[in-house]
């Protein structure tokens, strides 16, 4: 997976922290293994966007290939 | 890639055993040389004479001479024989050979140390010399005067031209051959050729000393009595096809001889002749008469001829599980071929399990097994693969998850059992299954209804019959719900069960044979009230879902109930045994939602009538395609039918219709006696039909929505559009994170989007 997943839109505040969202590093895993990625996280509470497109793309993709799907 | 001995091989061998795909056409199995004259025709169809010849070359030695002289045996076994005439092999292949002169490649082969002595020159001992100098063995033929040839040489010309023979004389001393003239072929000349094996042609002339020596060849392997002595060409110049036998007999010969050279068993794991012998099933009925091509010219097909005679090659397959098969027929190939990939899947522990989905597709109807002269089972197949994959949990996660997460809400917030209410005993058991609670609770209320009527102990038992589980090979999951059910059932005081679903049925039939267990349609069948209501109504399709491909019971009573009430059925071929899938057994929707619409398509293109079915599953999955499909139940009960036209039940809704279907029986009992609302159940939802859409295919639940909504609202935790104002909440429900944007106002969350991941967030919740 490569590392950066940033939304077009990044004008999205957390809630009930109210700041808004910044570029960060990221955590995922899947079936034992781990991925790296740049998203929004909101600075405070560390609160994610993932976004319709990743989870629906990219996302998608790599828990597929991870499946043998 | 690593693999492992899993599936056992000689399980595999005993499913390929099973399918005939393999087995040879009918003419190759009667053609001595075993060339395959299916493929050669077929070619020859297409006019493609450089593949017809190189099918030719494969399979004979001297093709030019062999495919001119050849008697063609294989035409008495050609299939359609019957239907117009048998296609005129032996022309066709003499129309390729003059039209597609050979165009021999120089062969450059390491020369072996044993050396092969060859007496007699006639078709069988030039095959001999052909085979085994091909191999590298060197090779010294003798002949007799003048050249050699043997009979072949006293051929007409307009049958074999003198040069054709002098090429293929040439192409063998290309190979190495020597060829020496000798005055006689008699003992001493065969005595003393130096060589480690003789072979002696009786297809030429052989000197009366030699009769002893020659007697009684052995008939598979042409060894004589002395060691490394072969012969053959053994036919009498009257045999019907006495050249093809005795170039036959000289392959047979130049195996053993190459054989007993290397110090191996002459007859072990030989191949031999089949001499028409062949298990290929092909059906026929559907081919029409078409007749022989007379070539204009007595010579012979011109191409155009020859194109069009060989047009009417039946290409003999068996196919018949693919032929009525989307998914079979989806993935290239036929059943043996799929065993062997099924297998491989199976052994691999280090690589990509290519075949995950082809295993997770097949819907388990089991119409191959009807259509399969010798009963192979693709479901058995998969069913066993799919069980070992989840016994070593190498099962995709997400295969059947949406499934099982249905079977587990119609058994835990949609499950119920109780006897009639006041009733303090059941002698029957109303399960209706829940995809008939699914889509039609208003149906099955009056169904239960009257049941009630005829017999008032009658008790009702709202669950999943637990098929999704065995579907999805998790037979350990499966085993413990089935020891559930009977326990339940146990507890209920043992009734006999009346099933609204054949899936439902067969389930219990097979799993829990203590259980007596029908059909409501045979129950209602036995009532003789009903009235010929339906007469003037248009013709319908009845589909019988395939888990009621055996049960004819079930099936004959569903056509004594529509003949009762006057419907009248328009044909549809794929009925009763041979029945079709409507693309949800076997979970095949949750494992290639896109090949289950094309089954689902090929079903309603069969027939331009509305369809009919008596199956919940079957109903909404056909309504898919736009195709107009009523239920039983809408005729049975016109006052609360549905319309044909109906659009399949949205996933959300069959929740909310199987809560709604226990509460309706639960109020029966007692007003106040109702299940526990969910804290998150009476949250508002505004979603508009195209969201609604787009959840139903993303297997998105207006529950899940709900859940995930009503967590940021205690949590107070969301993400807020900057300028929209439009906000993002998600949580993590199971397997499954959701994720939902929305607006809300007054109360009303109105849904824009909803998406879903399965990897987690390190740190989620």
């Amino acid at each position: 997976m490569s590392l950066s997943f940033l939304p077009k839109d990044m004008n999205w505040l957390c809630r009930p922290c109210g700041v808004p969202l910044e570029p960060g590093i990221v955590e995922l895993r899947y079936l034992g293994n781990v991925f790296k990625v740049e998203l929004l996280v909101c600075p405070k509470c560390s609160a994610v966007l993932i976004s319709e497109d990743l989870a629906l793309g990219r996302m998608l993709e790599v828990e597929q290939l991870l499946e043998d799907k | 890639m690593l693999y492992r001995e899993n599936m056992e091989q000689k399980e595999l061998r005993e499913w390929e055993a099973r399918c005939i795909q393999e087995e040879p056409p009918l003419c190759r199995a009667g053609c001595p040389l075993a060339v395959d004259a299916r493929a050669f025709s077929q070619a020859m169809a297409k006019d493609n004479l450089s593949a017809a010849l190189a099918i030719l070359e494969k399979g004979m030695p001297l093709a030019a001479v062999t495919a001119r002289m050849c008697e063609a045996p294989c035409e008495e076994y050609c299939v359609r024989g019957n239907l117009g005439g048998a296609i005129a092999i032996g022309g066709l292949e003499r129309t390729c050979i003059r039209l597609a002169p050979i165009k021999r490649k120089r062969l450059l082969l390491p020369p072996k140390s044993k050396k092969v002595a060859v007496f007699g020159s006639g078709p069988s001992s030039l095959t001999v010399a052909f085979d085994l100098a091909r191999k590298g063995y060197p090779i010294t033929l003798f002949h007799l005067p003048p050249a050699p040839g043997s009979w072949l040489r006293d051929v007409q010309e307009s049958d074999l031209p003198q040069q054709v023979l002098e090429e293929e004389i040439k192409y063998l001393e290309s190979l190495g051959v020597r060829f020496c003239s000798i005055a006689a072929i008699g003992k001493a000349a065969c005595d003393g050729s130096g060589c480690d094996a003789v072979y002696i042609g009786r297809d030429d002339e052989v000197a009366e000393d030699l009769a002893e020596l020659l007697a009684g060849p052995d008939e598979q392997t042409f060894a004589l009595a002395r060691s490394g002595w072969f012969t053959g060409g053994l036919c009498s110049q009257d045999h019907v096809y006495r050249f093809i036998t005795d170039i036959s007999q000289g392959r047979q010969a130049a195996v053993s001889i190459d054989r007993f050279l290397q110090g191996a068993s002459l007859t072990a794991s030989r191949v031999l002749p089949r001499k028409g012998r062949s298990n290929l099933f092909t059906e026929t009925s559907h081919i029409s008469v078409r007749l022989p091509i007379v070539p204009a010219d007595a010579a012979g097909f011109s191409r155009e001829e020859a194109v069009e005679e060989a047009g009417r090659c039946i290409d003999c397959q068996c196919l018949e599980c693919v032929r009525h098969c989307v998914y079979l027929a989806e993935y290239g190939s036929y059943p043996k071929a799929y065993a062997r990939r099924v297998y491989n899947n199976s052994a691999i522990v280090k690589g990509v399990h290519q075949a995950n989905t082809f295993i997770n597709s097949c819907s388990l109807c089991r119409q191959c097994e009807v259509f399969c002269p010798n009963d192979f089972s693709m479901a058995d197949l998969c069913l066993t693969a799919r069980e070992l994959m989840v016994l070593e949990k190498r099962m995709p996660p997400s295969a059947h998850w949406f499934a099982l997460e249905e079977m587990n809400s119609a058994g835990n917030e949609g499950a119920l059992i109780r006897h009639a209410p006041v009733a303090k005993a059941s002698s029957r058991l109303f399960f209706p299954g829940c995809q008939l609670a699914g889509i039609r609770p208003e149906q099955v209320l009056r169904l239960y209804d009257s049941l009630c009527g005829q017999v008032p102990e009658t008790g009702i038992w709202l669950d999943c019959c637990a098929a999704p589980a065995h579907w999805a090979g998790e037979a350990e999951l499966f085993a413990r719900k089935m020891k559930r059910f009977s326990t339940l059932w146990g507890e209920m005081g043992s009734p006999p069960v009346i099933t609204a679903c054949s899936s439902c049925l067969k389930m219990f039939r097979e799993n829990l044979p203590e259980m007596p267990v029908r059909s409501v349609w045979e129950v209602l069948a036995e009532d003789s009230s009903l009235q010929p209501t339906l007469e003037s109504s248009a013709p319908l399709a009845l589909t019988d879902p395939c888990t009621s491909r055996h049960d004819e019971v079930t099936r004959n009573s569903v056509r004594t109930l529509l003949t009762a009430l006057g419907q009248r059925l328009a044909s549809l071929p794929m009925s009763g045994e041979v029945t079709e899938c409507c693309g949800f057994g076997g979970l095949m929707e949750n494992a290639d939602p896109a090949l289950a619409r094309k089954v689902v398509q090929a079903r309603v293109d069969q027939s331009e009538a509305d369809f009919l079915t008596y199956c919940a599953m079957c109903r909404d999955q056909l309504a898919k395609t736009g195709k107009p499909v009523v239920h039983l139940l809408d005729l049975l009960f016109p006052d609360i039918a549905h319309p044909a036209s109906e659009q399949p039940a949205s996933l959300s809704l069959r929740r909310v219709n199987r809560r709604q279907l226990k509460s309706s029986v639960l109020k029966r009992y007692s007003p106040q006696e109702q299940p526990d609302m969910l804290p998150w159940e009476d949250l508002s939802l505004a979603v508009a039909p195209e969201v609604a859409a787009v959840l139903d295919k993303r297997r998105i639940l207006e529950d899940d929505i709900r859940q995930v909504l009503y967590r940021a609202r205690q949590r107070d935790a969301y993400l807020v559009h900057g300028k929209t104002g439009n906000r993002i909440a998600s949580a993590r429900l199971g397997e499954v994170t959701f994720w939902v944007e929305y607006r809300e106002k007054q109360d009303v969350f109105r849904i824009l989007r909803c998406w879903s991941h399965r990897m987690t967030i390190t740190g989620e919740q």
